[in-house]
C-alpha cells in the first residue's frame, strides 16, 4: 500500500553515476557564465532587434550536452585517434581558403548546410589535442622533442596566420607555449623561442625613441646568456641565438611594411593612440574605454547602459562585449566576472594537477591556456591594454563556433577530472 | 569539496630548470610531468599577475578616470541644438508678404580635402556659379581650408552643387530674410543681420513678435549618429502659424514712393518723404522715402539710407501748421470762424517784420480767406488774440516737443520751446503761429491734422495690426494708448471746410481731384541753419485730409530741399499728394461726394478696410 513515490524510485545516484569524479564547481561556473553571456548579449543587441542571445543560449546548452558527453568518455581513446584529429584540423582550414567567405578583410568561414562555421575556433581544440598526445609520448624535455611538437604546432598555426587571423594565431602561440612550458620543457628555451619576436619590437621602437636602443642591446645580450646557459652547444647556440635576434630585429621593418596587411598594422598600433584615428581604426578603442569608464563604480544597471543602449561600439555583441559589461554593471560587475574566471582557471590547474597521466594533464593547461590567454587579451583590448585582434571573450562573446570549441575543451577537461583516478580498485 | 584533493604532496622543485627525462613507455598511466612547486608557481603567478593588470587597469578607467569618460559618454550621446524656428512672416494689410524666411545655403571650399585637382573642382563649379575657373582656381590657392565661396546660394543651385558629389565642399544651409517688396518698405520694415536679428523698422521694433518662442532641445545620439525623439518635448513641431500684419497697403506704397521719386528728381531735391495715415485709427497705410535702400542687399548702402528720417528727423512745419493754430483760437474761442482780421501785408513783432509768401491778397480776410492764401499777417494776428502762456498750453497739449509713440524705432522728441523763453518774447508765439521757431517730425504733423479731420482726436500712429493666423483671426493686438480729445467737432467741421477752400481755390489747386472734396495746406518753409533762416533752402509740403464729407485719411508729402525757380509746397509736393490721393479712392474704393460743393449733405458712408479678396 505504501509504494514510495516516483522521485524517490529513481535511482539517482545511478543516473549520475557516470559523471560522479567531474568538477562540478567548474561546469557550474561555465555554464553560470555562459547565461549571463546570454543576458549581456541581449542588452547589447536590445535596440539593434537581434536576438543573438537565444542562439547564444542554445549552442551553450548544445555544447553543454557535448561536454557532458565528452566527460563521461574516456578521454584516452583520443591517443589513438590524434592524427586524425590533427588531418582533420588542417584540413578544415584548408577549406577555408578555398570555400570560405571573407568579411572584415579575412576569410574564416566555411558554410556546412546553411551554418556558418568558422574551423580557426576548432582547430584550437585540435591543436591542444595533438599536442597533449605528442608530449604524452615525450615531454618537451629534450630540445629536438620541443621542435618536433613545435613542428606539429606550426602547419595549422601558419594556416589561420595566412587566412588572415592573427587574433587566433596568437592564441595557438600561447596554447603552444603553455603546454611546452608544462610539458617539461627548459622555460628558457621558451624565452629564446619568442626572443626574435621581442627584439623586433624592440629594434622597431628604436626607431621612435633613442630610450629604446639600451633596451634592446640588453635584451641582446640578456638573450645571448640564456642561450648560454640553457642551450647545449653553449657556442653555436649562443652565436645562433645572436644573430637572430639581431636579425629579426633589422627584419623588424620589412616585415612590417611587406607582411602585416593595413588593417593589422592599424590594429597593432592604434591602441597604443586611439586618438590618432578616433573615427577610423581608433573609434572601437575610444568607444569602447568610454563606455568602460562611464560605468564607474556600480554601471548604469543592465539594459541601462548609455553607449550600450545608443549602439556606439560597433559589434559589441561579440568581441567587445565587455565594453557592455563594464558599463553596465561597473567596476564591481567586472570584478565579480573577473573572479569567477579566476575560479575557473583554479579549477583548471587543480585538474590539471590531479590528472592521472601526461595526456590528461597536458589537455587541461592547453585549455588554461587557451582561456586564460583570450580572456586577458579580450579585457585587455576593450580597456586600450591590447591590440584590437578580433579575440573574442570565451563563454561570454556571441559566437557559435567559439562556444562549441569551449565547451568541447571543457567537456575534455571534465573527462580528465572525471578519469583522474590512478588506480581503481 | 572531493574533487580537491592531492596537489600534495608536491616535490620540491629541482634546482636545474631541466627536470630529468625519463624514460617510460608511452601510453601507460605513469605521469612523467609531475607536479612541481616552481612550475605551479609560475602558472599560479601567471593566472594571478595576468588578472591583477586587468583588474588595477580595470580599477583606473572605471574608478580613477570613470567621470571624465563618463562625461565623454555624455558628451557625445547628447546634442543641444537651438532648432531653427522661421522668424515670422511680415505681411500688410493685404495680406503681402513683406519679409519671409528662406533658406539660403553659404558654400564653403576646403581645398585640403579635395580628391581632384582644383582645376577640376573649378571647372565644375564654374557653370553654376557663373564664375570663371581660373578665378577659382586662384581663390582655391589662397587658404587650405575654410574659404567661403558664396553667401547667398537659393536652394536649387545648392542641390546642383551636392549633385556634384565633390570632396571638399561644404555646403551650410540657413534662413535668410527676403524682403519681397525690395526698396518699397525698406525704412519701415528694416532688415536683418546676418544672425537674423533685426536691426532696423519693424524688424527691430518688434523683435519679440517676429520671434517664436524657442527652446534650445537636449537630444539624444545614436552611435551612428540618428537623434532618438526621446527627449524632444510635445508639441515642439507645432509652430504657429501667426503673422504680423501691418497697417500698411504696399501698393499705396508703391504709388506714393513713385510719385515721391518722380518729384524729387525733378526738383533736384536731398530727399522727401509721404506718409497716408487712417484719421480715426492711427493706422499707417504708406510711409514712403527717398532715398530708400534694398534691405536684401542692405550692406551696399550708406548706413544713413536706413534710418527712415519721418521720424528721427525734424523740420520746421511752416504753413502746414496754421490750420493748426486756427483750430486751437477757435477751440479756445478767442476768434469765431467768421472773424476777419486785418492783413497790410506785413507785420512787426518785436522788431521783427514778418510777411506773407504770397503778395496780393491783402486787406480784411476772413479766417477762411487767411487759410486759403495762406496769409502769415493774419495767422499772426489770430494767434495774438490768445495770451501766450494759453497758447503755449495749448500746443503742449497737441504734444509739440513730445514723441507721437510710433511702434517704430528711432523716433526723435520735437523742439518747442520752454515756457520762460515762449511767453516773454512776442516773436515766439508769433512765429509758431505760422509754423516756424519749433520743430517736429513729419509723422507729427499727419497726427494733428488727422486730429482736424476725425473730429478732435489725437490718434496714436501705428503700423503692426496685430497677430493674425492663417485663418485671419486676430490672436493679438497692439494696446494702444485710447485717443486723447483735443478740439471739439465744432471747431473740425469749422477748419475744413477752410483747408477745402485752400484745394479749391487757393494755394492747393494742384491737389485737386474731380467729384471728391479734399482738403488741404500747402507748407513751404525756410530751413532753420545755424543762427537763423537759409535764404535759398527750403522744405516744401502739402498735407490732405480726405474726403472732407467724412474724413478718413491724412496725406502728407514733403519734398526737402528742391531746386528750381517756383519750388513751393503746392508746386512740389501737392501732386505727390493728389496721385496717392486718387490711388487712395481706387484701392478704398471710395464713393464720388455726393455734392462736391456742398459739405452739408454729403452722406457719411464709410466703408470698411478693403477685404484680401478685392
Amino acid at each position: 500500500m505504501l509504494q514510495r513515490p516516483i522521485w524517490q524510485r529513481i535511482q539517482w545516484k545511478s543516473l549520475i553515476q557516470p559523471w560522479q569524479n567531474i568538477d562540478w564547481t567548474l561546469l557550474v561556473l561555465i555554464v553560470g557564465v555562459t547565461g549571463f553571456g546570454g543576458i549581456l548579449i541581449r542588452s547589447a543587441e536590445l535596440n539593434q532587434g537581434w536576438t543573438d542571445w537565444m542562439q547564444h543560449w542554445i549552442i551553450g546548452g548544445i555544447g553543454l550536452i557535448l561536454a557532458l558527453l565528452l566527460a563521461r568518455t574516456r578521454y584516452e581513446y583520443l591517443l589513438q585517434f590524434k592524427w586524425v584529429i590533427y588531418a582533420v584540423t588542417n584540413l578544415s582550414l584548408l577549406a577555408v581558403m578555398f570555400v570560405g567567405t571573407s568579411a572584415l578583410g579575412a576569410q574564416r568561414w566555411i558554410s556546412i548546410g546553411g551554418f556558418y562555421i568558422q574551423p580557426s575556433e576548432f582547430a584550437k581544440v585540435g591543436v591542444i589535442i595533438t599536442l597533449a598526445a605528442m608530449l604524452h609520448e615525450r615531454t618537451a624535455s629534450t630540445i629536438p622533442a620541443m621542435l618536433r611538437a613545435l613542428a606539429v604546432t606550426a602547419v595549422p598555426w601558419g594556416l589561420v596566420f595566412i587566412q588572415p587571423d592573427l587574433g587566433t594565431s596568437l592564441v595557438f602561440g600561447a596554447i603552444s607555449l603553455g603546454m611546452l612550458y608544462w610539458g617539461n620543457a627548459n622555460p628558457g628555451w621558451l624565452v629564446l623561442m619568442i626572443s626574435p619576436i621581442i627584439s623586433t619590437i624592440f629594434f622597431n621602437l628604436a626607431f621612435v625613441s633613442p630610450w629604446f636602443i639600451g633596451v634592446s642591446a640588453v635584451w641582446v645580450v640578456l638573450t645571448g646568456a640564456i642561450a648560454w646557459r640553457t642551450l647545449p652547444w653553449h657556442r653555436l647556440g649562443t652565436l645562433a641565438t645572436l644573430v637572430v635576434n639581431l636579425l629579426s630585429g633589422g627584419l623588424g621593418h620589412f616585415l612590417w611594411d611587406n607582411v602585416l596587411k593595413d588593417y593589422q598594422k592599424d590594429r597593432l598600433v592604434l591602441f597604443l593612440d586611439p586618438d590618432k584615428d578616433p573615427l577610423g581604426g581608433g573609434y572601437h578603442l575610444i568607444q569602447s574605454r568610454i563606455a568602460i569608464g562611464s560605468g564607474q563604480l556600480w554601471g548604469h544597471g543592465l539594459n541601462q547602459g548609455t553607449q550600450t543602449q545608443l549602439n556606439f561600439i560597433p559589434e559589441q555583441h561579440t568581441d567587445f562585449i565587455f565594453s557592455a559589461i563594464g558599463e553596465e554593471l561597473g567596476f564591481v560587475g567586472c570584478m565579480a566576472l573577473l573572479a569567477v574566471f579566476w575560479l575557473i582557471c583554479l579549477r583548471l590547474v587543480i585538474i590539471a594537477q590531479n590528472a592521472k597521466d601526461n595526456f590528461g594533464s597536458l589537455l587541461a593547461v592547453g585549455v588554461l591556456s587557451m582561456l586564460l590567454f583570450q580572456l586577458v587579451v579580450n579585457i585587455g583590448m576593450t580597456i586600450g591594454l591590447a591590440p584590437v585582434t578580433g579575440i573574442p571573450l570565451p563563454f561570454i562573446s556571441y559566437g557559435r563556433s567559439a562556444l562549441l570549441t569551449n565547451f568541447v575543451a571543457i567537456g575534455l577537461v571534465e573527462s580528465v577530472a572525471n578519469f583522474r583516478q590512478r588506480v581503481r580498485y | 569539496m572531493a574533487n580537491l584533493p592531492r596537489i600534495l604532496p608536491l616535490r620540491t622543485a629541482s634546482r636545474g630548470s631541466t627536470p630529468q627525462p625519463r624514460t617510460q613507455k608511452p601510453g601507460t598511466k605513469a605521469r612523467e610531468i609531475e607536479p612541481s612547486l616552481a612550475r605551479l608557481t609560475l602558472v599560479w603567478g601567471i593566472l594571478l599577475g595576468g588578472l591583477s593588470v586587468l583588474g588595477i587597469n580595470l580599477y583606473y578607467v572605471q574608478v580613477t578616470q570613470g567621470p571624465v569618460l563618463q562625461r565623454k559618454a555624455r558628451q557625445q550621446q547628447q546634442i543641444f541644438m537651438r532648432p531653427f524656428v522661421p522668424r515670422r512672416t511680415i505681411v500688410d494689410r493685404a495680406g503681402t508678404a513683406v519679409a519671409i524666411d528662406r533658406p539660403v545655403y553659404s558654400l564653403f571650399v576646403h581645398p585640403k580635402l579635395f580628391t581632384k585637382p582644383p582645376e577640376e573642382v573649378a571647372a565644375a563649379l564654374s557653370p553654376i556659379l557663373n564664375r570663371p575657373a581660373p578665378e577659382l582656381v586662384n581663390i582655391f590657392g589662397q587658404q587650405r581650408s575654410g574659404i567661403r565661396l558664396e553667401r547667398t546660394l537659393p536652394e536649387d543651385v545648392a542641390e546642383r552643387i551636392q549633385n556634384l558629389q565633390l570632396d571638399g565642399l561644404e555646403r551650410i544651409q540657413y534662413q535668410q530674410r527676403f524682403y519681397p517688396q525690395n526698396d518699397v518698405l525698406a525704412t519701415i520694415v528694416g532688415y536683418t543681420n546676418v544672425d537674423h536679428r533685426g536691426q532696423a523698422g519693424i524688424e527691430l521694433s518688434q523683435q519679440n513678435l517676429l520671434e517664436r518662442e524657442v527652446k534650445a532641445l537636449r537630444l539624444t545620439r545614436m552611435g551612428d549618429g540618428s537623434l532618438m525623439p526621446d527627449q524632444v518635448p510635445g508639441g515642439f513641431l507645432n509652430l504657429d502659424d501667426l503673422q504680423l500684419r501691418l497697417t500698411l497697403d504696399t501698393r499705396l506704397q508703391r504709388v506714393a514712393l513713385a510719385a515721391l521719386r518722380q518729384q524729387v528728381k525733378q526738383y533736384q531735391a536731398k530727399r522727401g518723404g509721404v506718409i497716408v495715415m487712417d484719421v480715426h485709427t492711427g493706422g499707417i497705410l504708406a510711409m514712403a522715402t527717398e532715398p530708400s535702400f534694398d534691405p536684401n542687399k542692405y550692406y551696399d548702402f550708406p548706413v544713413e539710407r536706413y534710418k527712415n528720417w519721418l521720424i528721427t528727423d525734424l523740420y520746421e512745419p511752416g504753413s502746414t501748421f496754421k490750420p493748426v493754430t486756427v483750430s486751437v483760437a477757435l477751440e479756445a474761442g478767442t476768434i469765431k470762424p467768421n472773424s476777419t482780421f486785418h492783413d497790410p501785408g506785413g507785420i512787426t513783432v518785436d522788431g521783427h517784420t514778418i510777411g506773407n509768401a504770397y503778395t496780393g491778397h491783402t486787406g480784411r480776410l476772413s479766417v477762411t480767406e487767411i487759410i486759403k492764401y495762406s496769409s502769415n499777417v493774419g495767422t499772426v494776428k489770430i494767434a495774438q488774440t490768445m495770451k501766450s502762456i494759453d497758447f503755449y498750453n495749448w500746443l503742449k497739449k497737441l504734444g509739440l516737443g513730445d514723441r507721437v509713440g510710433i511702434d517704430l524705432p528711432g523716433e526723435v522728441k520735437g523742439q518747442f520751446k520752454k515756457k520762460e523763453i515762449f511767453t516773454r518774447a512776442r516773436i515766439e508765439p508769433a512765429v509758431t503761429a505760422f509754423g516756424q521757431g519749433f520743430s517736429l517730425t513729419p509723422l507729427q504733423l499727419v497726427q494733428l491734422h488727422a486730429a482736424i479731420a476725425n473730429g478732435g482726436k489725437l490718434v496714436v500712429p501705428h503700423l503692426v495690426e496685430g497677430l493674425y493666423d492663417s485663418q485671419e483671426n486676430p490672436y493679438w493686438q497692439p494696446n494702444l494708448r485710447p485717443p486723447q480729445n483735443l478740439f471739439s467737432p465744432e471747431t473740425t467741421t469749422a477748419v475744413l471746410p477752410m483747408m477745402e477752400e485752400a484745394v479749391k481755390a487757393g494755394t492747393g489747386k494742384n491737389a485737386q481731384i474731380p467729384g471728391y472734396r479734399i482738403a488741404g495746406k500747402t507748407g513751404t518753409a525756410q530751413k532753420a541753419v545755424r543762427g537763423g533762416y537759409s535764404s535759398t533752402a527750403v522744405i516744401t509740403s502739402f498735407v490732405g485730409i480726405l474726403p472732407v464729407d467724412d474724413p478718413r485719411y491724412v496725406v502728407l508729402a514733403v519734398v526737402d530741399e528742391p531746386k528750381g525757380g517756383a519750388v513751393a509746397g503746392s508746386t512740389v509736393a501737392a501732386p505727390i499728394v493728389k496721385t496717392v490721393m486718387e490711388s487712395l479712392i481706387a484701392l478704398d474704393r471710395l464713393p464720388p461726394s455726393s455734392a462736391a460743393n456742398s459739405a452739408a449733405d454729403s452722406a457719411p458712408v464709410r466703408r470698411r478696410r478693403p477685404s484680401r479678396a478685392e
